[in-house]
């Protein structure tokens, strides 16, 4: 069964969490939604608000995505930790660097 | 004839064939000898650099262009100087009379180099001529290195960084020749369209220079305005997601993206390290043909630049050539068209089907109807397009932890890749290569090079890709277009657009000079960008 979607709250914990853990405090940032006039920094709730919809949005959309299979091979045996694609951070580059 | 373009000669079969090794060899966890990618041709080029002083690098002024040295493209300019008709500080001087006129207006510059430049152009007049760029004024933007010279990347973080040394693509420039007329304005970070680092536009187009409200294309938009409005002959910017084809096709000029590793990008501010491609903006395929020639080839502080074939004769490839005094093209090319890449009849879908008429007509061009690769608009979308992010946030961790507000309006996007998890990101570097394989299989199948409608495609993949204008709409703003490329296939996207260029003038096309009076004075005017929107709009 598919867990329950996260609330704002759970969420809110989630990214402050998560970016305190790198070491990233939100409270450098001004309080509630206004931007600070002189940096153009926005406030926290404007950031953990488009945080939100990013976590929602486009990390689940790709957490879910699944690769097709590879050509000729066996869909039963292509799932996550099996055959898939190479990830390649330089597929044009890779062209040349896979001629050795 | 010369010989053929590279985009070619990597034999295809023996590319996925290793491809798909490779993938099983990497589930597997074993090590097994991997069949090479041969070169079809074995072809080697000259070296880089080493062709900055042919014949074909130099181009006889137009007439127009004599009365003005800063209507002169560096061609041009090149063989007035190399003929003792113009010398580098005369052309210095006309350009640094024009940004006192008008950069009030412009704003297209963070930084003139006035009194280095004139130093640089009196030096160079007292040294051997090194080839075309020699005493040539450039526009470098804020996020290349300057030994010596401030570099912001127009961010709060950076407003006091002075770089020990240049970056290699700026250093070559200058070892050829160039010369650093100053730092141009940018997208904050390289993001958006230039604004301050709190969002406040600033650059305008050249082409509407009292209307803030048009685009001028970011992120390279200095470089781009610099250009166009006639204050540096040349310049370079820097491409993530459109930053160098997106201000050239918005202002009128020929701008090209290289494949990725083809400039080093040592030196320079980084946005996604993936992505960041190094590039000239400028008048004209032979004018950016020089500058790339320049910029490329391997640098020992970049890996990626290594490997890869030479750089071809670039310069070659964007001169013209004709039968009969008519031009054709330098190699048989077929041009691939995208489904509805000229439909309708908006000003740009008019100007789009003229120009594939005018294509249509150059002998040795073939128009092929492409598909889009299979779930083109999925692995090319915003989501996919976002597997960027982390790597903006993970070389910027000390200033996340201790300047967030210096980020600016700017900040959001990099918040999104420290929350990215590494599953993600994964994911989205397999799902490239996916979308190499389509766009190998299903576009390049049937043409050699591609029309583009969006460059975030072929940025995610490192293709190369080249804007120019085709056109202008009914308020005489420039239309663009851009055309992708196989990898290091930049000589043949160079000879194309050579030829169209020889037939056509949209190209020699010049903004009129902004009133005087439009300068600052309306700069509290100037719309502000949201961080919400920068989020939405970032490179």
């Amino acid at each position: 069964m598919a867990p329950t979607p996260p609330t704002d709250a759970e969420l809110n914990i989630l990214i402050t969490a998560r970016l305190a853990a790198l070491g990233i405090d939100l409270e450098q940032l001004p309080p509630g939604t206004t931007a600070d006039p002189e940096t153009g920094s926005p406030g926290r709730d404007t950031v953990l608000a488009s945080l939100r919809s990013f976590v929602r949005g486009t990390v689940t959309a790709l957490a879910a995505y699944q690769l097709p299979t590879p050509e000729a091979g066996d869909p039963e045996t292509a799932k996550a930790l099996s055959q898939q694609r190479v990830p390649l951070l330089y597929p044009s580059i890779s062209t040349e660097w896979r001629k050795a | 004839m010369s010989v053929e373009p590279v985009d070619r000669t990597i034999d295809r079969r023996a590319f996925l064939a290793r491809t798909a090794a490779l993938a099983a060899v990497s589930a597997a966890g074993v090590t097994v000898a991997l069949p090479g990618v041969a070169s079809a041709t074995g072809r080697r080029s000259p070296k880089p650099g080493a062709s900055l002083d042919q014949p074909n690098a130099y181009t006889r002024p137009r007439p127009e262009a004599l009365a003005d040295p800063t209507e002169l493209t560096i061609a041009e300019a090149g063989w007035l100087i190399r003929a003792g008709k113009l010398t580098p500080e005369r052309l210095v001087e006309a350009y640094l009379a024009r940004i006192s006129a008008y950069d009030g207006t412009y704003q297209a510059f963070n930084l003139v180099l006035a009194e280095a430049a004139v130093a640089a152009a009196r030096a160079a007049a007292r040294r051997p001529r090194r080839g075309v760029l020699h005493g040539i004024p450039l526009a470098i933007k804020d996020n290349y290195f300057t030994e010596g010279v401030r570099t912001t990347a127009n961010s709060l973080l950076f407003q006091d960084f002075v770089p020990p040394h240049d970056a290699t693509a700026v250093a070559r420039l200058k070892a050829n020749g160039g010369i650093v007329l100053g730092k141009t304005q940018m997208g904050p970070l390289a993001t958006t369209r230039a604004t301050t680092p709190a969002g406040v536009v600033t650059t305008v187009n050249a082409w509407t220079p009292t209307n803030r409200n048009t685009d001028p294309g970011g992120s390279s938009t200095g470089t781009a305005t610099a250009v166009a409005g006639r204050m540096a002959t040349s310049g370079i910017g820097t491409q993530t997601g459109g930053s160098i084809t997106a201000p050239s096709n918005a202002q009128n000029l020929t701008g090209l993206k290289p494949t990725m590793g083809r400039v080093s990008a040592a030196g320079i501010i980084p946005l996604s390290y993936t992505r960041d491609h190094a590039g000239p903006l400028a008048r004209d395929a032979k004018d950016a043909a020089i500058m790339l020639t320049a910029m490329a080839g391997e640098d020992p502080a970049d890996p990626r630049t290594q490997g890869l074939p030479d750089v071809p004769d670039l310069i070659d490839a964007a001169t013209p050539v004709y039968h009969r005094n008519r031009v054709k093209l330098r190699w048989n090319t077929r041009i691939g068209v995208l489904p509805g890449f000229a439909s309708g009849t908006s000003a740009t879908a008019l100007a789009r089907q003229e120009y594939l008429a005018r294509l249509a007509g150059i002998p040795g061009v073939t128009l092929v109807d492409v598909p889009l690769p299979e779930d083109w608009s999925q692995l090319t979308g915003g989501t996919f397009n976002a597997i960027r992010l982390p790597e903006r946030s993970e070389p910027f961790m000390p200033y996340l932890r201790t300047d967030l507000r210096g980020f600016g309006v700017s900040v959001i996007s990099w918040l999104q890749g420290a929350l990215m998890g590494g599953n993600e990101f994964i994911t989205g570097q397999r799902a490239k290569l996916l979308l190499m394989e389509r766009v190998l299989d299903q576009i390049f199948d049937v043409c050699d090079v591609v029309v583009q409608t969006d460059p975030v495609p072929f940025d995610i993949l490192g293709l190369p890709e080249i804007a120019f204008p085709i056109g202008v709409n009914t308020t005489g703003v420039p239309i663009g277009t851009i055309l992708g490329g196989l990898p290091y296939g930049e000589d043949r996207l160079l000879s194309v657009v050579a030829a169209y260029q020889a037939v056509t003038d949209w190209h020699l096309r010049r903004p009129a000079d902004p009133p005087v009076a439009a300068a600052r004075a309306r700069a509290a005017d100037a719309p502000r960008l949201t961080a919400e929107e920068v989020a939405e709009l970032t490179q």
